[in-house]
């Protein structure tokens, strides 16, 4: 009866995964993942035996080969693997959610679109102007570099990219890696 | 020789990157120069590891070092044979290839975002997975290269790198979860996680759990490698970090993927090798096909080259089809012609993409509509782009024609016309592929869409940081290409190695834990 249960649990949560991991919505893509690892987990935890009252604790240390024959423990392997298999989905959600909050503050939108379609309607927010041309040429990623260090010449020496630690910080400061 | 020397392409990236997180924030100038001397360090010592390693295995040997002295089944193995050991060297010259060139070109605020420390993450993750003889702690290595991977591939926060960000987490992450439900499954049923022993017991497993065990294998390992029907996630973010981080994603991820598909269909499933050869040969001809074509349709430098890794890694998949069989080339053949088409790919295909950032950042935009008329201004760049362009298309005397010769004379001789036309077709669409890039790029007249003025190949320090890494795995494609004997040799050997169950079994020599009988003796742990 417990491994049914077990084995429904798993596959609802598999189905509802799977369903929302299919939707355009961005927060439901972070729950519907959120289950799928949910119904991995558990289904780890089935791969041991299921046993009811038994931890893996032997009364009798000397003689624990008997105990290990005659009683049905419960396995405690599982369970060392869903803890780190929690721990990295755990830290795996925790990046998605930035990466979507990120694309939110982007797109102002939940919705998941085509590729860089409101991009380029929109431009790039942090650039500053939209008429530059840069998605056109597929090159963006060097955004910082392009305005903020190498059109002010400081690009003379191989070492010094900046010229002082001072200098640096505020740069950081103004382009922010948090634009709010 | 001492097995510890097993731990070293591990622990020695995973310490080091632990520093540089530690110091990372510190940020100045000098902090920064320290990072990229550790990083160098660091990478120079694991490749000389990997070396020895690699001459120690192809001599006949696996290396195996039970981790903390637990036997086998207890605790996590490392192992290393012929496969490993090649590719732990080509990992680290790749990562050796392109700090350098990351060194030049990374800006400053990725820098300060710990971009070493991820670099050698990655590295770490690469070099775990190649090592371990433990399923879940392949899962474990591959998420820990994810995880660096993610990072690397959105750092900086721009609109299209969070785009492609995305939907390279989700699609990665479904394929981690499979793996992982896989590994639950072979928990379940066979009652063990380490690689030698899952391979003993699924000799007497009932054919449903070995069926089933195969099939979430190949989408698992197959979705990390971008086999046909999975290779969407490539192409679609491989475009949008620095040219550095691609070239380091197209030279090693993709590997790990074809690596474990290798070792777990010849250790765990050599019958289904032969029985599903189709599936196999298949699979392999349409990811070529696909591949090939799909980058005939790309407008820039690095998305075309993102399409040709797809289509490459169908040329090992097909090597690996025919594994088992040889009618005049004896048996592993095919694995050999594959494993030197790896290495092959590894060391061109990085240094393509290496060749096309330096166009990319020279040009300040690498859409083939509006570039034009390099060969002129950078004769030298536009030599090593062409050379390696030829290499990768299978030109002799590189690396690229003996490769892909080997891998059609065994398709030929095993009687497999379909695949063997297909390779030569994807082959002749690759050629026709990196001669479009030369047309577009480096003849006609000099185009400059950029706002920028060119400065990287002209700054003197940086240009040989740039062209310095081309240049030499230019040459290495070169080595292999001349000396195709001797190191098709080499792969023989690992090829031997790899299809070598039982000695693998017995290298590792796990104990069934019932028979584990003197009460003094450590309980089970995990």
């Amino acid at each position: 009866m417990t491994q049914l249960i077990l084995a429904l649990t798993v596959g609802i949560l598999f189905a509802c995964g799977a369903y929302l991991v299919m939707r355009r919505g961005q927060i439901k893509l972070i729950l519907g993942l959120g289950l799928l690892s949910h119904g991995v987990n558990l289904l780890l935890f089935g791969s041991g035996k299921l046993t009811l009252g038994e931890p893996p604790i032997f009364t009798d240390k000397k003689n624990f080969l008997v105990e290990l024959a005659t009683r049905q423990l419960a396995d405690p392997l599982p369970q060392a693997l869903i803890l780190t298999a929690i721990v990295i989905s755990f830290g795996i959600t925790a990046f998605m959610i930035v990466l979507i909050n990120r694309r939110h503050t982007i797109t102002n939108s939940d919705v998941v679109q085509g590729e860089l379609v409101p991009l380029l309607l929109e431009g790039d927010p942090f650039s500053g102007d939209s008429s530059t041309g840069q998605e056109e040429n597929g090159f963006d990623w060097l955004a910082y570099e392009v305005d903020e260090i190498y059109e002010r010449g400081q690009m003379g020496t191989f070492w010094a990219r900046v010229s002082s630690d001072a200098d640096e910080s505020a740069a950081l400061e103004r382009e922010g890696y948090d634009q709010r | 020789m001492n097995p510890n020397l097993l731990a070293v392409p591990v622990a020695l990236p995973l310490f080091a990157a632990a520093l540089l997180l530690a110091v990372a924030r510190w940020g100045g100038r000098r902090a920064i120069t320290f990072q990229r001397l550790v990083a160098a360090t660091t990478l120079t010592i694991n490749l000389a590891a990997a070396l020895g390693l690699t001459q120690h295995a192809l001599s006949g040997h696996r290396i195996v070092l039970q981790m903390g002295g637990w036997q086998a089944p207890f605790g996590i193995t490392l192992i290393a044979d012929g496969l490993t050991g090649i590719l732990l060297t080509l990992t680290g010259i790749v990562a050796l290839a392109v700090l350098p060139f990351a060194i030049a070109t990374i800006d400053l605020h990725r820098e300060r975002m710990a971009f070493y420390p991820l670099f050698l993450l990655l590295v770490m993750g690469v070099n775990g997975a190649f090592l371990t003889g433990d399923l879940f702690n392949l899962y474990v290595f591959f998420e820990v290269l994810l995880m660096a991977s993610f990072v690397l591939l959105t750092v900086g926060g721009q609109p299209a790198q969070t785009h492609s960000g995305i939907r390279y987490v989700v699609l990665n992450l479904l394929g981690s979860l499979v793996f992982l439900a896989a590994a639950g499954i072979a928990y379940g049923t066979l009652g063990t996680l380490n690689m030698a022993q899952m391979a003993e017991r699924l000799e007497s497993a009932p054919m449903a759990v070995r069926t089933l065990l195969a099939g979430m294998l190949l989408v698992a390992f197959g979705g990390k490698a971008a086999l046909f029907p999975l290779f969407f996630w490539l192409p679609s973010s491989y475009h949008t970090p620095p040219p550095a981080v691609t070239a380091l994603f197209g030279g090693l991820l993709t590997k790990v993927g074809v690596y474990t598909i290798f070792r777990s269909f010849t250790l765990f499933f050599p019958d289904l090798l032969s029985a599903w050869q189709p599936l196999f040969l298949g699979i392999a001809g349409a990811t070529m096909l696909i591949g090939a074509l799909g980058a005939m349709a790309q407008p820039t430098i690095r998305r075309v080259l993102s399409f040709h890794i797809i289509s490459h890694v169908g040329f090992m998949l097909m090597g690996l089809g025919v594994a088992l069989q040889g009618n005049g080339l004896g048996v592993g053949f095919g694995l050999a012609a594959a494993i030197l088409y790896m290495a092959h790919h590894m060391l061109v295909k990085t240094g393509l993409i290496l060749a096309g950032g330096a166009v990319e950042i020279d040009m300040g935009g690498d859409r083939l509509q509006s570039i034009g008329g390099l060969v002129g201004r950078r004769p030298l760049l536009a030599l090593l782009f062409f050379l390696s362009a030829i290499s990768l298309a299978g030109i002799p005397p590189f690396s690229g024609f003996i490769s892909k010769l080997s891998l059609l004379e065994i398709t030929l001789d095993t009687r497999h016309w379909t695949v063997a036309a297909v390779s030569v077709i994807a082959s002749v669409l690759t050629l026709i592929n990196v001669m479009r890039l030369w047309r577009e790029a480096f003849w006609g007249t000099y185009e400059h869409p950029g706002r920028l003025r060119p400065w990287l190949l002209d700054a003197p320090v940086r240009r040989w940081l740039v062209l310095g890494p081309i240049a030499g795995l230019l040459l290495l494609s070169l080595g292999l290409g001349l000396f195709g004997e001797r190191f098709f040799h080499m792969t023989t050997i690992a090829a031997q190695q790899v299809l070598d169950r039982d000695g693998y079994i017995a290298a590792v020599n796990p104990v069934n834990p019932e028979s584990v009988a003197a009460p003094s003796s450590k309980e089970g742990s995990d």
